[in-house]
């Protein structure tokens, strides 16, 4: 019974020119959707090779040069791009692409792909996690809206129970016949996403358990629309209610939902301005040590402490040189200050995706957002984690430059050079992404949501068929 | 085959149906004549298990309906006034799924068979039923009736809106199951029909079974006059 009743609806669906056009729709999105996303992440590649290139020659080829001085000429971060950004771009066009690293600051993420484009890009852009999160429950809610007031409104209801239906199986071989279609769709657009980035030169860190992954979160989404939406239409009787309420379903799950958690997160825990946040670490950096005040008061107290512990009475006694130990510890005096202020700002962003988390109990488009930007590597978790390892990074070269100015140098000699060979033993920027498995493990709650979404969906439309 | 003992349906203080005892053996064709209201939709519903009784009982093939449903439903096929099938599906198609349904896996064409036996031209097995006229959706039903080779066969005004000939074809059909040991139950309006199908038949007026006749006992002329005196029409007959 589930497999002839999958056929017949197979066949309607089919034999429906609506929805016939409607699929070519939605694969044509897809197509032109992959197709610029593909084009935009090989570009974006091409970009982040050339300069992450170009940036290391010039640090390479500064000459000789005083070591501090390279340390404010700076080096840059460059964010790669994931290679399954190409299906889910995250937040990516907001977060910024490279980040200057320099000393005494922390600076964020600059040259987002947001900030290059006009105000026409409000918009949106057509891109396969907007196809994949939006169009295809809508998809859903076309194909299945009326799969059974149809059967109420035709009168077939009737002559299917005289034949003694089991509308348990019934319900089963129409849940299939709505998921195959989306189901493959899915499969197919991953797929050429997957073919697509595998074959690419680069592909840097792409792998096909992340894909796997990705797909999973996408259909778990989609089966717990196929079972909202065959749920209100085998509770109503007309298939117009259906439609309506189905679609005001998607409003509420898709749009009003997440902007609603949004703004509820920023209201309840927002972030500090960045004139407050700036000010704030600025009275931070003054109740340290300066590295370039040599007549503050910290300054004196680190000499003190210093001398005493080399057993020395002059600073051009030590077997270092003071100015380049100075600059370090103030380094990492600024570089504790950057990580307070930074760790508020992630406190700020946990304490949101708390209130994200509250909320993904009324929208299943969260958790699975969420978990999609995650393994994509575009949402903000993943910038977080890029930020925190460029400013590793910059801590470590200010090390390298202050630990070379301070042994290859003497007390007051700020005229030394470091060789014009030392800039290319600073080991280059290296950024590993988490692995799938962090990934899973970070996501823990957004997948026991999406769980619950899946099995409270399929308890209610199992417990609602007994009673068609 | 179909029996009915005390059977009963009220909905408030609405007696939709009162004490009805009948019943159809195999190879008999009754037909329950009413005006609109009488109770002779509700009976059908009350054999079919759509609605419970609230009080008698009614059983086919010995069981009884409401407490064995699956296997009530097993021995019986259903014809409504408007038989709905699926538009955009064949002939072949939408009987192929209703036996399927009703758990029966047949080839081609044994389903070919059934449908070239209820009555339906070749060419039109392959034809979406949206194509249709509503005497075709009939015999695509009494197709969906011999595919199941069902024991009991329930029947609310099948005829109804049909033209003579396909009327006439209709009856012809019921005879043929009626020859095959089918008990047949026809709700319908149609005096000359019934009279004409009919091994018996029975008048019902507001939820009762007033009378019941043998077909070959009584004339078309006498029962209509019968009907008509059931329906308290008797002004008109005066």
């Amino acid at each position: 019974m589930i497999l002839k009743t999958f056929h017949k609806e197979t066949k309607e669906l089919l034999r429906d020119g609506r929805v016939r056009l409607s699929f070519i729709i939605v694969i044509l999105l897809l197509g032109i959707a992959v197709w610029i996303s593909a084009k935009q992440y090989q570009s974006i590649n091409e970009q982040h090779a050339f300069a992450t290139q170009t940036d290391r020659t010039l640090w390479d080829n500064q000459g000789e040069k005083n070591p501090h001085s390279a340390a404010h000429f700076g080096t840059y971060a460059f964010k790669p791009k994931y290679p399954l950004s190409l299906v889910d771009q995250g937040v990516d066009k907001y977060a910024g692409t490279s980040i200057f690293l320099e000393a005494h600051n922390r600076n964020e993420a600059q040259f987002s792909a947001a900030a290059d484009q006009t105000g026409l890009s409000r918009f949106g852009d057509l891109t396969p996690d907007f196809i994949l999160l939006f169009i295809i429950p809508l998809l859903i809610i076309l194909l299945g809206y009326n799969s059974f007031t149809k059967e109420k409104e035709m009168g077939t209801l009737t002559l299917l129970k005289s034949q003694g239906i089991s509308s348990t199986r019934w319900m089963i071989g129409k849940w299939l016949a709505l998921f195959l279609p989306i189901f493959l769709i899915t499969a197919i657009l991953l797929l050429i996403a997957g073919i697509l980035l595998s074959s690419l030169d680069d592909f840097g860190v792409f792998n096909w358990s992340s894909l796997l992954g990705m797909f999973l979160v996408y259909i778990v989404y989609y089966m717990v629309f196929i079972n909202l939406v065959l749920f209100i239409s085998s509770r109503v009787k007309k298939s117009g209610i259906s439609l309506v309420l189905s679609l005001s379903l998607w409003i509420v799950a898709c749009l009003a939902a997440p902007k609603a958690a949004s703004n509820v997160a920023e209201s309840k825990y927002p972030y500090p301005t960045r004139q407050e946040f700036a000010a704030m670490v600025s009275e931070d950096k003054k109740q340290g040590l300066d590295g370039h005040n040599p007549w503050s008061e910290e300054s004196k107290l680190l000499e003190e402490q210093v001398l005493k512990e080399y057993n020395v009475d002059s600073l051009h006694k030590l077997p270092f040189n003071f100015d380049g130990y100075r600059m370090q510890k103030g380094e990492e005096h600024e570089a504790r200050v950057y990580f307070k202020h930074y760790n508020y700002l992630k406190d700020q962003f946990e304490q949101q995706s708390g209130i994200y988390r509250v909320l993904a109990v009324i929208s299943p488009y969260l958790p699975t957002r969420f978990m999609s930007m995650s393994i994509a590597h575009t949402d903000y978790a993943s910038h977080w984690d890029f930020s925190d390892a460029a400013e590793n990074y910059r801590i470590a070269t200010q090390k390298f430059l202050n630990d070379n100015f301070a042994e290859n140098s003497e007390y007051g000699n700020w005229g030394y050079k470091a060789d014009s060979e030392f800039w290319q033993e600073l080991p280059e920027f290296e950024y590993a992404p988490p692995e799938l498995s962090t990934i899973i493990d970070k996501n823990k709650s957004n997948l026991l949501i999406l769980g619950g979404w899946l099995f409270g969906t399929f308890g209610l439309l199992l417990f609602n068929t007994k009673k068609l | 085959m179909i029996r009915t003992t005390d059977l009963t349906k009220k909905y408030d203080q609405l007696v939709a149906l009162n004490n009805l005892n009948l019943s159809v053996d195999p190879g008999e064709i009754y037909c329950l004549l009413g005006a609109n209201g009488a109770g002779k939709t509700t009976t059908i519903n009350l054999l079919l298990g759509f609605i419970s009784p609230s009080s008698g009982s009614a059983s086919i093939g010995g069981m009884d309906v409401f407490e064995n449903q699956k296997a009530t439903k097993s021995l019986l096929a259903y014809i409504p006034e408007n038989l709905m099938l699926y538009p955009s599906l064949t002939a072949l198609e939408n009987l192929d799924y209703f036996s399927g349904i009703a758990g029966r896996k047949l080839p081609k064409s044994r389903l070919e068979l059934y449908l070239n036996e209820a009555g339906l031209q070749g060419e039109a097995f392959d034809q979406r039923i949206s194509t249709f006229s509503k005497g075709m959706r009939q015999k695509v039903g009494i197709a969906i009736a011999l595919a199941k080779e069902a024991k009991a066969l329930l029947l609310d005004e099948p005829t109804s809106g049909l033209d003579p000939k396909a009327s006439n074809e209709f009856g012809q059909l019921l005879q043929k199951l009626r020859e095959k040991g089918v008990a047949t139950l026809m709700a319908t309006h149609d005096l000359f029909r019934a009279k004409e199908v009919a091994t018996h038949i029975g008048i019902m007026n507001g939820g009762q079974l007033k009378q019941e006749f043998a077909a070959n006992d009584i004339s078309l002329s006498k029962l209509e006059q019968a009907y008509l005196e059931t329906m308290d029409y008797k002004e008109e007959l005066s």
